[in-house]
């Protein structure tokens, strides 16, 4: 399937081609899901995500317009769910909560603190939520800004600042466990 | 500072929002921003390494895997091909025949008694090509007991 173009395969799975359907979903499913995982910190959940992005998929397909790659629609749908789901559970946690100080990342810290990094995925998760869906998307999942900001429904100047306090946010957090360390 | 009209200032916003590798950096900047680095590669050594730490550290990350179902269960509610032609004739057929079309032996039999009887029939009315062509001819008008050798 590599030398089909993905229009192709869209067109060939939503005919009901096994092959086309089996290799877009070898392709996307693992990106959808773990963007889901990280908005909603949950397997099952993510899980399910992942499962109901492809449902509207199967009922997209035979309209498809190739307007945005398969991906980046896919990880927009997911997003809208993650958020609904997160919405139900609890409190919107605001991306206006006051960043932690960044006390920068030295260089000679940087080989020591990834040794003593533990759970860099818990840090990510503790982003506030359009923060951690900028940093997913383009720094995670390799996402174009221009994908990611349409993706999120967000300019690329936006994406931009999303992307810049996530990750002086992490930069801090991580800082903050290599001082705990050596005390 | 500028190279090709990026500044100093820019390229340290892609650094601080994109990470230390190019590739992640937005395409249309991407070779003014690389060329400015690479004339003044003092001004950024600090920035990229802050972030390259930072990049590398993200790449520790751990996430469980997905169950080995979803993908089944994904593929299970994927449309199914439309039915094929032939299909559509044998439920048609089974539709207006709910006991099966038996076609062989009666059919081919009932034909071959329906050319017998025809063939005798047409034989003994004594109507022979000759009368047949003459109603046509009258059909159009044409004298039938004109002599044809008149016209000759």
């Amino acid at each position: 399937m590599s030398g089909i173009g993905e229009s192709d395969q869209i067109a060939r799975a939503a005919g009901g081609d096994r092959a086309a359907q089996a290799a877009l979903v070898n392709r996307n499913m693992p990106i959808v899901y773990r963007v889901a995982y990280r908005m909603l910190q949950d397997r099952a959940e993510a899980e399910d995500v992942t499962q109901e992005t492809f449902l509207r998929a199967w009922k997209q397909l035979p309209d498809w317009q190739p307007r945005a790659k398969f991906s980046t629609w896919a990880c927009t749908v997911a997003l809208n769910l993650c958020r609904d789901r997160s919405r139900k559970k609890k409190p919107v946690l605001m991306d206006e909560l006051p960043e932690r100080v960044d006390t920068a990342l030295r260089p000679e810290e940087a080989l020591a603190s990834q040794q003593g990094i533990e759970g860099i995925a818990e840090k990510i998760a503790a982003l506030p939520e359009r923060q951690r869906e900028a940093l997913t998307l383009c720094a995670l999942e390799g996402m174009s800004n221009i994908e990611a900001a349409a993706a999120m429904d967000v300019g690329v100047r936006a994406l931009e600042s999303l992307l810049a306090r996530a990750r002086r946010s992490l930069r801090a957090s991580l800082r903050a466990q290599l001082e705990g360390d050596e005390r | 500072m500028t190279v090709n009209g990026m500044t100093e200032d820019r390229v340290l916003e892609l650094i601080e929002a994109y990470g230390a590798e190019p590739m992640s950096w937005p395409e249309d900047e991407r070779d003014a921003a690389r060329a400015l680095l690479d004339a003044h590669p003092d001004a950024f050594v600090d920035a990229l390494a802050v972030a390259r730490a930072l990049d590398e550290a993200m790449a520790l990350e751990d996430l469980p895997e997905p169950s080995a179902q979803l993908s089944e269960a994904i593929l299970a509610a994927a449309p199914t091909p439309p039915p094929a032609r032939a299909s559509l004739i044998r439920g048609l057929s089974s539709l207006l025949f709910p006991q099966g079309v038996r076609w062989p032996a009666g059919a081919a039999l009932a034909s071959l008694l329906m050319g017998l009887v025809g063939g005798y029939a047409y034989a003994s009315t004594g109507i022979g090509y000759d009368q047949a062509d003459s109603a046509y001819y009258a059909a159009f008008g044409l004298d039938v007991g004109a002599d044809w050798g008149d016209l000759e």
